[in-house]
Order: structure tokens, then sequence, then C-alpha cells
């Protein structure tokens, strides 16, 4: 059996190479749109989890401290009963960097406390006028840039620190912080909290870390929709080129397979041989695209994460997709008629 | 023992709804060790029968037996194990792999029918031997001629060593040298003891024949004078299916000419009165009636042989 498919590949190499590529072409944008959903869902979760708190003491009513503006009294901190508390300000700002601006979510903390990023470059705010940005800013640290119109120090850079799809964190302390986003340094946005806690104070909730990231993917349902739908299309792209391949592949044989069952071989075997060819061609598609994938995910202007598990799963699905692609063309040869071997049958 | 024994081989094929018999009532016996030509025109039946004896076509009545197997109450599973182990073929159009050499040609069938590998390909080689193509056996079917093509073809079709080969028009595509070759090669392998059936159209193959079957449709074998016929209302000059012998000129009266279809329903087609003729194609083709006639009312009419008919009649009109 595999004699007949492999042979049959050799002699329809250059069709079979052409939908390989086209195949891997399809493939590498479903391995990049799987890594654009993965990124939407693991950005809030690891974003949030590098504030260090488990809870998140935000105003009653909100749903969350990045998708709604509220505040409280700063004196909130001392009011949350718990080993570990730290005020947070967070706010929608813009940043300038030499000329080009483009927008923030402000993070205010107390230096050392929760809610301070962990930098990969430099250190993090002590004091006023200084910040931590994102890598993907592009700022160096020792540059100056403007924040809400007031110029900065960079003092550092965090890395996987954005959320809403990319959009990067600005760290700095509180008080600049409440300067910028309320020029009150009466209210904060929330309160950090990590550990066991008691009671809050009136008008405020806790909240899980995990639902304030649950709330940030909220805004992006749309979007992750919509890669979702364009996953589904491009399988039924990756379908519809097997599907097509091995169709032709059992039109143009049909009559080796009329001879081969008029010989006497089961319809099984010759089924399982053009299942194979499917098969094998979905793979092929399948492993030049993990290679693709590597040199198209960097050109997107989102944080691509292909997830191990995608290396696995695509295949597999990929082997499912083949053949029901290619139950088509396999139809058509279970029924073929053995007595098309003679010439002029029916005479 | 492989002899080959039909009896009473019933053929029929449903098509726009009437009923078309190939074969009706065919009889022979071909012992073992025995070539049978089969010699006939186009649509006379030669590949139906092929297709019979090979397991690939059920017949509607009669049987075949090959030995003491009887093919005709075989079940799907158990004609794919007849045709792969008992018979080998060879076609017309020759029927190789394009993708596959001459030696995995060979093979292949064998490897997929269950034998191993490495013995497959021993047999294969040993086939490539007699058949004289050792050296193409890397060859694609695309780089041999056509009577290496049928050689080949030949060589496959005895993969499994089968008592039973069956040939359909093997030479058909060839030039008389190529010919020859394979008619050589029929003529060895008849004397190892195999039953081969060949269908043809092709003169040279009558010499070698142990046995001649002549698959002309039935028409009469002797001449029938001119003579008159006269019918009451709904009598039949003859019937859809019925041998073409006579041709009739309507002398009086009025002659329906209806098609029978399977589910009894009859398509009428014409009505011709005194003076015309019809029923002179099947004669002339050698073809079974495609209609029925039937009188419409009385009717006298003046039958010919179809001889007659050209040379007396046929002119005048």
């Amino acid at each position: 059996m595999i004699l007949l498919t492999l042979r049959d590949l050799r002699f329809r190499a250059v069709r079979f190479v052409v939908v390989t590529l086209l195949g891997a072409v399809v493939f590498s944008l479903l391995f990049v749109m799987t890594g654009l959903v993965e990124q939407f869902h693991r950005e809030p979760f690891d974003t949030i989890g590098g504030f260090g708190a488990s809870t998140w003491v935000i105003a009653e009513g909100i749903t969350g401290p990045f998708t709604a503006a509220s505040t409280m009294p700063a004196g909130s901190v001392e009011s949350v009963d718990a080993a570990t508390t730290a005020p947070v300000v967070t706010s929608r700002s813009s940043i300038t960097v030499g000329n080009d601006a483009e927008q923030v979510i402000l993070i205010g903390h107390d230096p050392g406390a929760l809610g301070a990023p962990r930098t990969i470059e430099g250190r993090a705010a002590q004091g006023p006028g200084e910040v931590v940005v994102d890598e993907k800013i592009g700022a160096a640290v020792g540059d100056m840039v403007e924040v809400g119109g007031v110029t900065f120090t960079v003092v550092g850079h965090s890395s996987d620190t954005t959320m809403l799809a990319g959009v990067p964190l600005v760290f700095m302390v509180t008080q600049d912080a409440q300067d910028l986003a309320f020029r009150s340094r009466d209210v904060i946005s929330g309160v950090l909290v990590d550990g066991d806690f008691g009671a809050v104070p009136a008008g405020t909730v806790a909240v899980d870390a995990d639902d304030v990231a649950e709330d940030l993917l909220a805004p992006l349902e749309g979007a992750i929709a919509s890669v979702d739908l364009v996953r589904v299309l491009l399988w039924i792209v990756a379908g519809v080129i097997i599907g097509a391949v091995v169709y032709l592949s059992a039109l143009e044989r049909q009559r080796d397979f009329a001879v081969l069952k008029a010989i006497g071989v089961s319809n099984r075997t010759l089924l399982a041989s053009l299942a194979m060819q499917a098969v094998l061609v979905a793979l092929a598609s399948v492993a030049l695209a993990a290679f693709l994938q590597m040199f198209l995910a960097p050109a997107f202007p989102l944080k691509v994460t292909v997830p191990t598990r995608a290396f696995w799963q695509l295949p597999l699905l990929a082997v499912v997709m083949a053949l029901v692609a290619g139950a088509v063309g396999m139809r058509r040869v279970a029924k073929s008629d053995p007595a098309l071997a003679f010439a002029g049958a029916g005479a | 023992m492989s002899d080959v024994q039909v009896r009473d081989l019933v053929v029929e094929f449903v098509h726009d709804g009437y009923a078309v018999r190939p074969l009706d009532g065919m009889s022979f016996d071909a012992r073992g060790g025995e070539l049978a030509v089969l010699l006939g025109p186009s649509g006379c039946g030669k590949t139906t029968l092929l297709s019979c004896l090979g397991g690939i076509l059920t017949p509607k009545s009669g049987s075949i037996h090959l030995g003491d197997i009887d093919i005709t109450g075989l079940g799907p599973r158990k004609l794919e194990a007849y045709r792969r182990d008992h018979v080998g073929f060879v076609f017309q159009a020759f029927n190789l792999i394009p993708s596959l050499s001459a030696r995995e040609n060979i093979a292949l069938p064998m490897v997929l029918t269950g034998r191993d590998r490495r013995a497959a390909f021993e047999r294969a080689d040993e086939l490539l031997e007699i058949v004289g193509l050792s050296d193409r056996a890397n060859h694609r079917p695309a780089k041999l001629s056509g009577g290496q093509q049928q050689r080949v073809a030949v060589a496959r079709g005895l993969g499994n060593d089968p008592p039973l080969l069956i040939a359909d028009e093997p030479t058909a595509n060839l030039d008389h040298i190529q010919a020859e070759a394979i008619i050589r090669l029929l003529q060895e392998l008849r004397a190892q003891g195999r039953t081969i059936v060949v269908s043809t159209h092709d003169a040279r193959l009558v010499p070698i024949a142990d046995q001649l079957i002549q698959m002309l449709p039935g028409n009469a074998e002797v001449e029938q004078p001119t003579h008159q016929v006269t019918l009451a209302a709904g009598e039949s000059v003859f019937e859809q299916g019925d041998r073409s012998d006579l041709v009739y000129v309507i002398d009086s009266g009025e002659v329906d000419i209806i098609r029978v279809k399977v589910d009894g329903s009859e398509d009428f087609l014409n009505r011709i009165g005194a003076g015309q003729y019809f029923g002179e194609l099947g004669p002339f083709l050698g073809f079974p009636r495609s209609a029925s006639a039937r009188a419409h009312g009385d009717v006298v009419l003046t039958a010919y042989n179809p001889r007659v008919f050209r040379s007396q009649v046929l002119h005048q009109h």
C-alpha cells in the first residue's frame, strides 16, 4: 500500500509539492492565528500576575480597574484588613518618544511594594520623574519621554507588561500617577492585596486577580471571535486544497483503481492508500508550516505566542481534516467499477 | 482442474428503461490447457463474457464453473478472492500503473493481496524473465513499447499463478512484430496447462486457437425464403430482443413499433402502413430486435431474408 502511495506522490511530484506549499502557507497562518488567540488569552493573566497581588480591592459597581474609571480615597489602603497591601493607580494615557506618540496604560505604585514591575533592564521607579516602560515602547534606559505631557526619565524596562491586545504599561511612583490621572493625591484607583485579608472598606469590593485578568478579555471578545472565524475559514481552505488534490488523484487514477479491484485488491486497501496520501500531504504541509510560522510570526504587529500544544494538535486536526476532505475522492474510489478495467466495458 | 464450463448465461443491462441482453443463453466449455478464442464484432458481448468469467460481473442467470468453483454462486468477498487467486487478467489498454516500474507493476497486486513483499518481488523478477523483459524491469510504462507493456501486463496477470488467464483484445494495439511476441507467449502459457480465454477481432489468433467461439448475435443460419405473413389485430410480428433474421414489407394494414421497458410499460415509437418496410437494421447489422412490432388491425406482410430484401426490394424504395 505504501509503495503505491509513495510512487504516486513521486509520479505527481510537482502537483504535490505545489499543494504542500499552498497547504503550508495556510497552516502557517493557522499557527499564527492560534498564537494570536493564545496571546490574547495569556496576556492579561501574565500582566496581572506581574503585579504580585492575589486580590484587588476596587470601587463597588465597576467590572475591573482597567475597563472602568473609578477612584477611592487614598486612605483606603489602611482600611483593608490584610498583611500586605499597596495602593495602585491605573489610567489610560499616552507616551511620546521622540516624535512618536502611542497609547499606554499608566500604573502608579509605591516603590518596592505590590504593583512595582519586575525589570529586565535598569531598575523600578524610586521617586518622582522616573518611569519604567515596557520594552515594546522602544525607549532606551536614560531616555527622556513625555507621559501625559510631563517629562520623565526612563530608568528601566519591563517585559510582557501589556494588556488589551498589546497596549504597553508605563510604571511610575504613586504620586506621579495621581498627579497625571487625577490631579489629586487624595484618591487612588484601588488597593493591591497579597494573601489572606479580612474586611474591606465600605463602597469597595475585593476581586480575585484572575477575575481582573478575565475582565480584561471582555473588550477583546469581538477580536477573538473574528480571529476564530478566520481560523475556521483557514481550516476550510486547507480542507478544500487537500480534498481537491485527493479528488483529482482519485479521478485520474480511476482506471488504476478499477484494474487493481479487478485483480482482487480489496476496496479497503485502495481506500487506505488514498487516505494515506491525503494524510501525508497534510502532515508535510503542517511540518513545513511549523517552520514557516517562525518567520511569519515576527512580522505581525501583535505578539504571537504559538502554544506548544498547537504543534501536536494542529497535525492531529490536519489528519482528521485530510480524511474528511479526502472522503469525496475515497467515495469515488469505493464506487469505481472494476469492469472499467476492460476497454469498451459493456460490449 | 481448470476446465471452464459456461451454461445458459444471460446478462442483461437496463438502459434508459429498457433491457439489453449482450449475452442471452450463452454456453461453452474450455478444458484445462486450452486456448479459447472469442470472435465477434464490437457489441456482441465478448467483454461482457470475460467480465463474467473473471468474476467482475454477475449474470442475470446461468452458471459459470472453473473446475469445481461455482463462480455465479460466490458473494462479493469470495469473488474478490476468486479474482485474486484463480484469474489472471490482461487488458486491451495494458492498464499498467504509470507511476510504477515494470517490476513494481507486477509485484504490486501480489503485495496488496497479502503476499510477503520480498517474495512478491522475487516472483516479479521470475515473471519478467519469462516474458523476456528482465532488462526493462525498472522502466516505467511510458518508457516501454506497446508490446513490452502488454508483456508486463501478461506477467502481472500471472503473479499468483492463476489457472485461468483471460485476455481482452491482447493484440489490438500492437504491430505485427509485437503481436507475434504476445501470441507466442500465450502459446507458451497454454503449454503449461493454463486455460486461456481471449476475446479478439484479430484473425492472427485464429490458427493457434483450440476452440473458436463465434460471438455473432443469433442470426438465422439458414436463409428463409420470401413468404407472406397474415396477422390479426394485436398479434406480434416479432418481440424486442428476438433474433433478427427477416425484413418485412407491409402489403396491407398497419403495424405498431413499440419499445418495451423493464417495468413492463411500453413506449409507442411509430405506426407504419402499406408499402412501408420495417425491421431491416437488425438483420443487416446482426443485432437482436431493438423494439417489438405488432399488428394494428388485420395485416398482411411479406417477409424477406436480408440478402433478397437488399437486392430485390431496397433499391425500389
